[in-house]
């Protein structure tokens, strides 16, 4: 007997020249929802986007349907359209609409193809389908450069919100370093400027921050300039997507681009001295956990990735709190040093959690140093700011 | 007025339980230029990709695609946050074509929806009720928080809750 059934159908006519419409169904055994819509051939726009629900997960999902109308005029032959539609249909509307939508999408660019492929076709009557694909291909857009940390202009500065708060007292040996943040642009999940996540770092009163964008290396030159710009030590590190998952990695110049095997990471970690640790191990899902499948401490323990790493993040800003808990669990049956980061995408998120360092740390060699003798823990930093708790050192 | 479709698009996504720890889940295309399946074999809890075969049935491009050369990189792959990217970083080392990640991401959506339907099956009818769960839900996880419509400020499902 099946588990789970989802079928998905779209639809493509034409009226009349320049336009196709386009009817898409989703239906599963959670949902079954419609839309519809219309493309302008010469610009490939949507136009007139409707959505209707027929069965609901929960009961106010009907609140998705007027945000739908935020997809017309989407370009649905742009490179960026899959992001656009997670952007704006999928965290806005909802997900499974979402989720048809790129369906739909995706269909209605080659019902183009073939509508375009008929009406050329009566032109050269010997032209292949196969043949007018790779024409097609051949003039479509060069795609954008990529953009790279630093690279790009940065977004313009939000003024904090929040009135300046009265950094924390702490033991005078303790060294607060929030170990993974992200910034825009060099993470383009990232909302936050560079010089925002600092001026914010800076503002509750932490000792330094990390830089670990995705998949990028920072340069020194252009972090001694963020340092001496606002006086406040910003460290180099790296979050790696690996087959095994995410990687916070620090000390390794290397620029790893793509998918990387964990096993041939670990060897140029260790080849360059570095340390890496298993960012956010058990980063679940919305509805389930995997407590609830089946997952123990156990079993997660005999992980192979967890073979081949230096500690666990088991303090991640993005997580919830039980998918905390059990990771650090996990490192506690590994004994495994654990580690805190805000995971910051915002600038409201930095200095979440933390590491705590027992010295003061001025460099990323020394970091890296600091991290190899296993002497620091995860803190939650921002909860004892609100609180106004001074930490035990 | 007679409107014969230019275009059509079947995709057939389902799983099936195979014993107390293996999933299967078959991703199933049949549109107007293409033909193609997908089945991957999970293991849970741990969610991890075991195997994966597949076929491309009918295509409208010249090219041939190395299906199973691309499949055989997922394998070992977990099923779970940042899985697309992972899979399509794979996938690309060896094809550009865009339909194979897209079926196995379907395969793959299809295992966390399987889950998440059996979460949902605990929720109780009628609005009031069915609120409650659903607000209890995302105190429990608040990832859910401002994640679409439903759990956007303003909504039932979220009132009271602070982040």
């Amino acid at each position: 007997m099946l588990k789970f059934q989802r079928n998905k159908l779209v639809t493509v006519y034409q009226d009349k020249p320049g336009v196709v419409h386009v009817h898409g169904v989703l239906a599963d055994d959670i949902f079954d929802l419609e839309i519809d819509f219309a493309v302008q051939i010469d610009e490939m726009s949507i136009v007139s986007i409707q959505g209707k629900w027929n069965r609901e997960e929960t009961p106010e999902c009907s609140r998705a349907l007027p945000f739908l109308e935020a997809a017309n005029g989407f370009n649905i032959a742009s490179d960026t359209l899959a992001q656009q539609i997670n952007k704006v249909v999928s965290r806005k509307a909802c997900p499974h609409f979402a989720n048809l939508l790129l369906e739909c999408c995706l269909a209605a660019k080659e019902a183009i193809g073939v509508v375009q492929f008929t009406v050329a076709q009566k032109e050269q009557q010997d032209l292949t389908f196969a043949d007018y694909r790779a024409n097609a291909e051949a003039v479509e857009k060069i795609k954008p450069p990529i953009v790279t940390a630093g690279g790009s202009p940065q977004k313009e500065h939000v003024a904090l919100s929040e009135p300046q708060r009265k950094p924390m007292r702490k033991s005078s040996r303790d060294f607060y370093i929030d170990l993974h943040t992200h910034s825009f642009p060099a993470s383009q999940c990232s909302s936050a400027g560079v010089d925002e996540l600092i001026v914010e770092a800076k503002r509750i009163g932490l000792d330094a921050i990390c830089l670990t964008d995705h998949n990028i290396v920072w340069s020194p030159a252009d972090v001694a300039d963020l340092i001496q710009k606002h006086g406040f030590p910003v460290f180099r590190g790296n979050e790696i997507t690996t087959d095994q998952g995410d990687m916070l990695v620090f000390g390794m110049q290397e620029d790893v681009k793509g998918i990387i095997n964990l096993g041939d990471l670990k060897k140029m970690v260790d080849s360059a001295g570095g340390f890496m640790i298993a960012a956010h191990p058990f980063r679940g899902f919305l509805v389930f956990n995997t407590s609830q499948i089946g997952m123990t401490v156990e079993k997660a323990m005999q992980r192979p990735a967890f073979q081949q790493v230096h500690a666990l993040e088991v303090l991640n800003g993005k997580v919830t709190k039980q998918e905390n808990r059990f990771a650090e669990k996990v490192a506690t049956g590994l004994g495994l040093p654990t580690t805190g980061g805000s995971d910051a995408h915002a600038v409201g998120d930095v200095g979440k959690y933390v590491t705590c360092f027992q010295r003061k740390i001025e460099n990323d060699q020394e970091l890296v140093a600091a991290l190899q003798t296993g002497d620091f823990t995860p803190f939650r930093y921002r909860q004892h700011i609100m609180r106004g708790e001074q930490r035990v050192g | 007025m007679t409107t014969i479709l230019c275009y059509s698009r079947n995709r057939a996504t389902s799983i099936e339980q195979v014993d107390d720890q293996t999933l299967i889940s078959t991703c199933s295309l049949q549109d107007t230029l293409t033909e193609a399946v997908v089945r991957i074999r999970v293991q849970f809890p741990e969610l991890l990709i075991l195997s994966a075969e597949g076929k491309f049935i009918r295509t409208a491009g010249s090219d041939s695609i190395p299906m199973q050369a691309a499949l055989e990189k997922i394998k070992g792959v977990r099923i779970g946050a940042g899985m697309k990217k992972i899979i399509r970083g794979l996938i690309s080392e060896v094809t550009d074509n865009a339909e194979l990640p897209y079926l196995i991401e379907e395969c793959c959506h299809a295992v966390i929806l399987a889950f998440t339907k059996d979460a949902l099956m605990l929720a109780p009818k009628g609005k009031a009720k069915s609120t409650a769960f659903f607000k209890k839900m995302v105190k429990e996880n608040i990832r859910l928080y401002n994640g679409c419509a439903a759990f956007a400020p303003g909504s039932p499902l979220v009132d009271g809750i602070e982040i």
